[in-house]
């Protein structure tokens, strides 16, 4: 407990903390006077920051309820990611159902892969998406092949909305999979032999307990989307600013109070979102979960019938939109990777990596150790993360006053602006504190390390605290009356019972720390500690090509790692 | 929480366990640095101002500070190495050392090292100059000699922020009176420029003619034809909305007088126009670049040395002229500036005429894809035929942008992003 508590302090907690409290001290002295600006400035708060300065409630609620309205950057942000969230449980509910429901071949590496969209830098998805859905891109392509009218998606907020969905689905999906392959056979069989029809039982044993988990990829989705920011201004355009541009902007010309003020509104407003969800979880006690799960119906029934073939029928059409969502981008990218300055087939890009590999100077970035790098921080990472989750989500799952406060705030790292956790642990870390006319200085593999642990571990929380809150207590009780010790009880009871979640958590927190970049930046002094996603950075530069390879070679590690951890860890539920 | 029975040496099993797993937290500290700070014993410390100035760096620290090779502080050398090489570590933006293409980096260490005999170490942290800015601000001391790669906007902010100075006068610098006239941006002669550049557009001649005016822009047949990058986040963006600015002023009120001979009409209300007409505004020259290579839209704005990396590429230069808008582009000089805290001043100032030498010149030109700062460069033949030039290179002075850069982008951004 005191080892999680010290590195979540070291690496988060006090260097976000020197940042935010820059909001309420201006120069040596306290002040709301940051906030109370912010607060009634209609070019952030819209409509709202009339209500904030004063005016009548009901002129407001009338002019928000006008078609003119304005929403502010902060309206706009929320509104954005409110239909983010919406287009990514469109898109991941019917994958969590083809994946919880129905056998067939590759269904646990395509399940595996699934995690694969979470690790992609931005800039890779906006070279996808651009070749996807832009001017001259696929989706054209084909609709002009088809004889329809062609899309003009670009710099629209529909294709903000499809990236952002390109993210979070799957993440959706995998929640909501492991939801419901935790539905307990019986229970339904039990509804249809008191004469529920297949439809009633659905809703009454099924969707219980999938909704828990589609509301939280819902909450988390929500709030990931909401601290959205590169992908905005790459597909969408800065008509379509949110909250993340302008705190990149203020830090960009060091007005860190404005900045951190800002911060902070997105902060409350996220973990809101997040304290609402967890207490809608604490509020559902579904015990005994997964004893006998459903058995999967197989993709090709030997004799269709017209009941059998409309599901199929429905997801045959969600896979020619996902393919489009989820595969056409990658693989625009995997084209762009093999594609040449005169538009032929090249593999002159990879022979870039090779090249750069073999003659590139000591102080450039070379593939091969970002690669060596990304695997060692991936692994250490999720070793310091899984214990960390493991902790946290036990302090979570006690019955105390506040405990939801106390959940809400060990999600932070999901919440608080990366732009400030970036500034922060340069000024916290890099920079060093003066102790006794010692300058404590920290950087290199091992804040690195810590850095991806932190951004790790609220996942795992996510995936052990649902099954450790559902445990039988008896089992707890009986097991510490007979003389075994608080941490005997969690390793040799609890972690067996909730390992699926473990080993879920450890996969999101190796992709977490995979896709990393902001803290890695920072973190990585010198040229000894980059990983994949800075190599990518990089390379970008005026042709696609080196970087896209560098993004096929980060696509390729992370999907091995991810069938191997899977494959390792056996079936799981969980995330 | 029911049994009080647990023993104490339990507890301490639990702390062992848990400790196991707080191990690679505890490994961080292994990532850890102490140095001594402020109590005169090393003059690279963190009492900054009060050794660099007189550019008596060099000279005396031959102690050491004790947290390396303490024993060895024989004969005064400012290094960290064990043998008596000087180290000149110059701090520079990424794509300077590290580009896909091509970069100067690596040609001007060999090179430098083989002209001099010290070491040079490339320092390339992600936020650029506002690293140093921030370690100054937090009062960390800087472990630079100096900074290539700085412009005017970038000084402005340094002496805005810090109430200590963070670059030095170059002081003496041999070839510095080289230097092409117009191109000295900094009045107090910290930063002496190296290179520079153009901002202008860049467009697809086989799917547009781009027009000759900024007033062309707003043309029907060129709606949505323009791809611009956000001037809060991007150098390119920041330039162009100031080309803007200089040719229509910020208004009646403001301190800048537009060319066009309309006090009323603005740089906003020109870019309301130039929105109306459906400008596409991204976050950086890559996004806006990659969405122009993609077709997007056939205009981008960028370097005016577009061609040059198009040739290197084999590409159809017909797909990557240059139009400079009213025959102007908006000139991006870069000037390198030694640290107050440098170890080094002397040999950063070496570096400096280095850079000026007219091979050397040459070199960064084609290597960085820019100008030579100096009127007696080493030029490649035919370079000048693929990177152009304009006939009338605008730019806004360190005084005209002090106090008023961050308050034209702010009301450019509240325009823009208003919803």
């Amino acid at each position: 407990m005191a080892a999680t508590v010290a590195v979540l302090v070291a690496v988060f907690y006090y260097p976000v903390g020197t940042v935010l409290v820059e909001s309420v001290v201006v120069d040596g002295v306290v002040t709301l006077g940051v906030f109370v600006e912010l607060l009634r400035d209609p070019f952030y708060f819209g409509e709202l920051a009339r209500l904030f300065a004063g005016e009548n409630p009901l002129a407001v609620a009338r002019a928000l309820a006008s078609p003119d309205r304005r929403l502010g950057i902060v309206g706009f942000t929320a509104y954005q990611a409110g239909l983010s969230t919406v287009a990514s449980v469109a898109l991941g509910v019917p994958a969590a159902y083809l994946l919880a429901r129905f056998e067939f071949p590759g269904r646990r590496t395509i399940r595996s892969l699934t995690i694969v969209p979470f690790v992609l830098p931005s800039i890779m998805v906006a070279v996808g998406y651009v070749a996807t859905f832009g001017r001259n891109g696929t989706l054209n392509a084909v609709l002009t092949g088809l004889g329809l009218p062609t899309v003009e998606l670009m710099f629209t907020l529909e294709a903000i909305v499809i990236a952002h969905a390109f993210y979070n689905a799957p993440l959706v999906a995998r929640v909501t999979t492991a939801a419901w392959e935790s539905v307990d056979a019986s229970a339904v069989e039990t509804a249809r032999s008191l004469g529920a029809g297949p439809v009633r039982a659905f809703v009454d044993v099924v969707a219980p307990q999938v909704y828990p988990a589609v509301l939280m990829g819902a909450a988390l989705t929500f709030v990931f989307t909401f601290g959205t920011f590169p992908i905005v201004l790459a597909l969408g355009g800065f008509e379509l600013a949110t909250v993340e541009v302008f705190i990149y902007r203020l830090v960009g010309d060091l007005n860190y109070a404005e900045a951190a003020a800002l911060a902070v509104v997105e902060l409350v407003i996220s973990l809101s979102v997040l304290a609402a969800y967890l207490r809608y979880e604490a509020a559902q006690t579904v015990t005994s979960r997964g004893i006998r799960p459903l058995p999967r119906r197989s993709l090709f029934p030997p004799a269709p019938t017209v009941r059998e073939l409309l599901p199929r029928l429905g997801l045959a059409v969600y896979v020619v939109v996902a393919a489009l969502v989820f595969l056409a981008p990658i693989a625009s990218m995997l084209l762009a990777s093999v594609t040449g300055g005169d538009g032929g087939l090249t593999l002159d890009h990879y022979r870039f990596l090779l090249e750069r590999q073999r003659t590139g100077a000591a102080f450039q970035v070379r593939p091969w150790p970002a690669v060596r790098n990304s695997l060692v921080f991936a692994a250490a990472s999720a070793l310091v993360a899984l214990p960390m989750g493991v902790i946290v989500a036990v302090a979570t799952t006690r019955q105390y006053r506040g405990r939801t406060l106390v959940a809400a705030v060990a999600m932070a790292p999901f919440a608080v602006s990366g732009i400030l956790v970036g500034l922060g642990l340069l000024r916290g870390l890099v920079f060093g504190v003066e102790v006794a006319g010692w300058r404590i200085a920290v950087a290199g593999s091992a804040a690195v390390v810590a850095a991806h642990a932190v951004a790790g571990y609220p996942f795992v929380v996510r995936t052990v605290a649902p099954g450790l809150e559902s445990l039988d207590r008896s089992l707890v009780e009986s097991a510490r009356s007979l003389g075994a010790s608080r941490a005997r009880v969690l390793r040799d009871v609890e972690l067996p019972l909730v390992w699926p979640g473990v080993v879920a958590g450890a996969a999101f927190a190796v992709a977490i720390s995979m896709g990393e970049f902001t803290a890695t930046v920072v973190l990585a002094a010198g040229a000894d500690a980059y990983t994949m996603p800075v190599a990518i950075e990089r390379f970008i530069g005026r042709r696609l090509g080196p970087a896209t390879a560098m993004g096929v070679v980060l696509l390729v590690v992370t999907g091995l790692s991810f069938v191997v951890i899977e494959r390792l860890g056996g079936e799981y539920r969980g995330l | 929480m029911t049994d009080e029975t647990d023993a104490a040496d339990r507890r301490r099993t639990r702390r062992r366990f848990l400790a196991i797993g707080g191990a690679a937290g505890v490994v961080g500290l292994a990532g850890c640095t102490a140095e001594r700070t402020g109590d005169g014993e090393n003059g690279g410390g963190s009492s900054a101002g009060d050794d660099g100035e007189t550019g008596d760096g060099a000279g005396d620290d031959g102690s050491d500070g004790g947290s390396d090779d303490g024993s060895d502080g024989d004969d005064g050398a400012e290094s960290d190495d064990d043998d008596d090489t000087p180290t000149l570590t110059v701090a520079t933006y990424g794509s300077f050392i590290d580009a896909p293409s091509v970069s100067p980096g690596e040609w001007l260490k060999e090179e430098f090292e083989s002209r001099v005999d010290a070491t040079l170490e490339w320092a390339t942290p992600d936020k650029e100059v506002n690293y140093y800015l921030e370690r100054a601000a937090s009062g960390a001391p800087i472990d630079a000699d100096l900074y290539v790669g700085l412009n005017t906007e970038d000084l402005v902010r340094v002496d805005e922020e810090l109430d200590d100075d963070l670059f030095v006068a170059a002081g003496d610098v041999d070839g510095a009176d080289d230097v092409r006239d117009g191109l000295l941006f900094d009045p107090f002669d910290r930063a002496v420029p190296f290179d520079t550049g153009y901002v202008s557009l860049v467009y697809d001649g086989t799917e547009t003619e781009a027009p000759e005016t900024f007033e062309g822009l707003l043309a029907d047949d060129h709606q949505g034809d323009l791809i611009a990058q956000n001037p809060g986040g991007s150098s390119t963006g920041r330039a162009f909305m100031l080309h803007t600015l200089h040719r229509f002023g910020d208004g009646p009120d403001g301190v800048v007088e537009g060319g066009d001979d309309d006090p009323d009409y603005d740089y906003l209300d020109y870019w309301a126009e130039l929105q109306a007409n459906d400008v596409r505004v991204l976050g950086s020259w890559d996004d806006a670049y990659t969405s122009w290579s993609e077709g997007e839209a056939p205009m981008v704005v960028s370097y005016s040395t577009d061609q040059v990396f198009a040739d290197m590429e084999g590409a159809n230069l017909e797909e990557h002229q240059i139009r400079f808008p009213n025959d102007q582009a908006y000139a991006t000089p870069e000037g390198m500036a030694i640290f107050a805290d440098a170890d080094t001043p002397d040999l950063a100032r070496e570096f400096m005429s280095f850079m000026l030498e007219p091979d050397v010149q040459g070199e960064i030109a084609e290597r960085n894809v820019s100008f030579p700062a100096t009127d007696d460069a080493e030029l490649p033949d035919g370079y000048a035929e693929l990177a152009q030039e304009p006939a009338d290179p605008v730019t806004f002075t360190y005084d005209q942008l002090q106090g008023s850069l961050d308050g034209w982008i702010t009301d450019w951004e509240r325009q823009f992003a208003g919803n």
